[in-house]
């Protein structure tokens, strides 16, 4: 079982690190569309995901909701990982 | 006098100049036109321009050669920026789109201001695309309107230092790999067709209102997913390309789109003056057009791999590894790679123009539109745009590869594509 706040974590990280510049104050709760994550960050996001925790998860299956914030997605991608 | 390394896009955008000088055509430089509501003073503008010159001389500088090309940058203003008062007649933004920046004289911008009959005045932002990417030029823009924005960092940074050999052949073979995997199934671009006409680029904007591009949003989140609308743009463009080969008899056993992938950081913009993107390129086979849902898939799984593999910095990192080969040499190598081809069409997605840019020096811009330069194979390019919220797109093309007419069915049936996919 794979918990929603690890993989906040990580992906925190990874955001953090591969997508946002430092100047951005990237914290669970920020609008990540509002931040600026387009479609090839969320490809990137979802292949950090697969290497991570080794499952992948169709682009088909993020929604706006599941964008929201990186609690959101990470939230999302543990319901999926652990179906 | 001091120099500034340029990077392998840079030097991709380098080569596309050569490219089209070479066939007569007057380079690879941008546009950006504002429509604005009211007039703006010349001289307050040549006045904001000589700051901006003063404070990054980078502006007025050359590229030389030595053993890798580098912009020299003159310590203090050689020349000014142009700024041009014209008056508005048949024929004016196309002739300003075709006539050449004198970049080897570190002429790299030039503002025309159009007045026009209702009162309204248009600026004509002309720029070298080997100097900044569109993204970028829209800031610099804003920058130029409102002096409170503060530009970054004059120079860009050195690139990345080169990799060693044992890495360099590996990327030159994966490289290589991947060109002949497309070449599997040769790509043919639309060819020089009306070989009268001018060397001279013309391009048409589409404009959708809010109703309308609310619904090509919605059509592009059904198909390709929340965040996916340049990807659905893509699949429209490249779905509409098939359709003109079929209709022009240009039979192909495949088309090659290069996707533009910005490098910056989300939230940043330096490095100013440099060109950012990485390319992706993708390939569609006319079986994978059969639906939009199977153009979609395809690019996607493409776009996965790519990612996968790091394969998308190919082209920017052999661009900078071989920037010592003469242009001329340059450019046959990146052709001979897909067999004499450079892509299929020319695509761009710049997202929402900057918000800064409703307005220019106080006077409200009623619109704005993007317009780049096209090699003359393929001679033809598309770029979305959203400003204000609402879509648009520009076709660019070659006069030599698309008559006006030819161009007006292109622009007309991917219109009507996006509205009703």
């Amino acid at each position: 079982m794979i918990q929603a706040s690890d993989i906040e974590t990580e992906l925190l990280a990874f955001l953090r690190r591969e997508i946002f510049s430092p100047d951005t104050n990237l914290t669970p709760e920020t609008d990540l569309v509002g931040a600026g994550f387009d479609s090839m960050s969320l490809v990137k996001t979802l292949l950090h995901i697969e290497q991570k925790f080794g499952k992948w998860i169709p682009e088909g299956e993020i929604t706006g909701d599941a964008l929201a914030s990186t609690r959101a997605l990470a939230a999302t991608a543990a319901r999926i990982l652990n179906e | 006098m001091s120099s500034a390394s340029l990077n392998g896009s840079d030097q991709i955008m380098r080569t596309f100049d050569y490219e089209l000088r070479r066939h007569g055509f007057a380079g690879n430089q941008c546009q950006i036109v504002l429509e604005l509501a009211g007039k703006i003073s010349p001289e307050g503008l040549r006045q904001r321009l000589a700051a901006l010159q003063k404070e990054f001389p980078i502006l007025n500088a050359r590229v030389k050669k030595f053993w890798r090309p580098q912009w020299k940058i003159p310590a203090t203003v050689t020349n000014d920026i142009v700024v041009r008062v014209q008056r508005d007649e048949p024929g004016l933004r196309e002739q300003l789109l075709n006539e050449p920046l004198r970049v080897k004289r570190g002429e790299l911008m030039r503002f025309d201001l159009v007045e026009c009959v209702d009162g309204q005045m248009e600026i004509i932002f002309t720029w070298t695309h080997l100097l900044m990417d569109a993204t970028a030029a829209e800031h610099f823009l804003a920058a130029v309107s409102d002096e409170k924005i503060v530009l970054p960092a004059a120079h860009p940074p050195p690139p990345a230092a080169p990799e060693k050999w044992p890495a360099r052949l590996e990327l030159m073979k994966k490289s290589v790999a991947q060109l002949d995997k497309f070449c599997e199934q040769q790509p043919r671009a639309l060819k020089t067709r009306h070989a009268d006409a001018p060397r001279e680029l013309n391009y048409r904007v589409e404009k959708f209102s809010a109703e309308e591009t609310a619904r090509i949003r919605a059509h592009g989140a059904k198909l390709c997913g929340v965040l996916a609308s340049a990807q659905f743009h893509a699949v429209a463009a490249v779905l509409e390309l098939h359709l003109l080969h079929e209709k022009l008899g240009a039979a192909t056993k495949s088309y090659i789109l290069p996707m533009p992938v910005g490098l910056r950081p989300k939230g940043r913009i330096e490095p100013l003056f440099s060109n950012q993107v990485d390319m992706l390129m993708v390939q569609f086979l006319p079986e994978q057009l059969a639906t939009a849902e199977q153009t979609v898939a395809a690019l996607k799984a493409q776009t996965a791999q790519a990612l996968r593999d790091n394969s998308i910095s190919y082209g920017r990192k052999l661009a900078a590894l071989f920037s010592f080969l003469p242009l001329a040499v340059f450019i046959r190598v990146l052709k001979h790679g897909l067999k004499g081809e450079i892509c299929s069409l020319f695509f761009g997605d710049t997202a929402n123009v900057n918000p800064k840019l409703e307005n220019f020096l106080g006077v409200r811009v009623e619109n704005f539109t993007h317009v780049a330069a096209v090699t003359p194979s393929p001679g033809l390019g598309v770029i979305f745009y959203y400003f204000r919220g609402e879509l648009r797109f520009t076709v660019i093309h070659a006069k030599t590869v698309l008559s006006e007419a030819e161009a007006a069915y292109f622009s007309a049936a991917l219109r009507f594509r996006l509205l009703n996919p």
